[in-house]
């Protein structure tokens, strides 16, 4: 039960909690970290371990239901929806356009966001 | 039920207390520091245990006394063994939900299943069948006493024209309560078991999930002794007395006597085991991980 992915909450954070969870939930299911019909925690399990209210979970749960990511059934529980998961490869070259983008707007040259990269991919 | 409840008590109690000393001195706590939080967590908890073992065995022991016809002692152990359970419960309540403005949790699915001790549970489970089972057997052939008292004699009709009544027998003056009580009883363990599974956890981390299953498994494994105590000692008590009152008849149905011997053979065993789940409840070191004191 330890190697199981983590949501993370920061009440801080400007941006609703059912939208943190929601966005981490919806991330983990396309990059395939989730795979197709593992089961959800229970809305009070996870609204309890993250000491939040059950609507709240609830709320995300819907918003995934309405986006096909997810499918709850009555006695089965809450499960990742069939084939959601996005290639791998299509994944990384949208983060890596996206990163690209950003570079860019800062003013980056080519030569400063390949040495971004290769700081960040580290020794 | 002619003072033989009393008898299964005294012996139980003998056994157990040889039993608990020895699991006490196997299983006695590391020490660690007073101010680690997860500590103060499980002793809050071990407290509550503690505090509902303590009123369950005054107000068992005040049930015991209160009926001279031994209802009272059968339903001493489901007394207490519900009080054990309301403890655990209130315990597992008090475990405060996470707070901060960073809280993390694993995307796990918890059953109650993953906290059951499989062995102990898989004996409680037919230890309950078969009480329930033999309360449906004494009813079904249960009469009225010498005295009036309805259910409290075993009920026979002896060929051609005769009958013959032996009692106390475990009929329905003893078994309608003591079912309701002991249904009661599985119904408050449901809840506990599945606070115990949806209660918060103390954060997300590998180090802290650990801990917390650890503890998890214990209070799981005293929640399925209570049970234990609470079908094992009247489980116990029936198969004595019925067993007496089956070996002692002169006539009566083919499988009364089979049946009778089947039943005297099998509550020592009863016993035995009612001993090993009561150390689950007063020592449940066992299932623990290292680190979580008992």
């Amino acid at each position: 039960m330890t190697d199981r992915p983590t949501l993370t909450v920061d009440t801080d954070d400007p941006t609703p909690p059912y939208e943190q969870l929601r966005r981490q939930l919806t991330d983990l299911i396309e990059y395939g970290v989730l795979a197709p019909d593992d089961r959800l925690p229970p809305l009070r399990q996870l609204a309890a371990d993250l000491g939040l209210a059950v609507g709240t979970v609830a709320r995300t749960y819907r918003e995934l239901e309405s986006a096909g990511l997810i499918v709850s059934r009555r006695g089965g529980g809450t499960r990742v929806a069939a084939a959601r998961a996005r290639p791998p490869a299509a994944v990384l070259h949208e983060r890596a356009a996206a990163f690209v983008r950003d570079a860019r707007l800062l003013g980056a040259d080519d030569e400063q966001i390949r040495a971004a990269v290769a700081a960040a991919l580290g020794p | 039920m002619g003072g033989i409840p009393i008898t299964v008590t005294v012996l139980y109690l003998v056994v157990a207390a040889v039993a608990l000393t020895v699991a006490w001195l196997r299983a006695r706590p590391s020490r660690r520091p007073p101010d680690d939080p997860r500590q103060r967590a499980i002793r809050r908890t071990t407290r509550w245990r503690w505090a509902g073992v303590a009123v369950g065995a005054t107000l068992g022991v005040a049930v015991a006394a209160a009926d001279p016809l031994d209802l009272g002692a059968l339903l001493a152990a489901p007394v207490f063994g519900i009080c054990v359970l309301v403890g655990v419960l209130i315990g597992e309540i008090s475990v405060a939900p996470p707070g901060g403005p960073t809280r993390t949790a694993a995307l796990e699915v918890r059953t109650v299943r993953d906290y059951l001790p499989r062995r102990m549970s898989r004996a409680v489970a037919v230890a309950a069948v078969g009480l329930l089972a033999l309360l449906v057997v004494t009813s079904a052939n249960s009469g009225p006493d010498d005295a009036g008292n309805p259910g409290r004699a075993l009920d026979l009709r002896c060929p051609p024209t005769t009958a013959e009544e032996h009692g106390p027998w475990p009929g329905t003056f003893y078994s309608v309560p003591l079912a309701v009580v002991v249904l009661l009883g599985l119904v408050v363990a449901y809840v506990v078991l599945r606070n115990i599974v949806r209660r918060p956890r103390p954060g997300g981390t590998p180090d802290l999930i650990a801990v917390d299953d650890a503890s998890r498994r214990r209070t799981a494994r005293a929640v399925t002794g209570a049970v234990g105590i609470l079908v094992g000692l009247p489980l116990a008590g029936v198969a004595a007395t019925a067993s007496w009152a089956l070996l002692s008849t002169a006539c009566g149905p083919a499988w009364g006597r089979p049946v009778g011997w089947f039943l005297l053979a099998a509550w020592p065993v009863v016993i035995a085991l009612t001993v090993w789940w009561t150390t689950a409840v007063l020592v449940p070191k066992r299932a623990t991980a290292a680190g979580v004191a008992s």
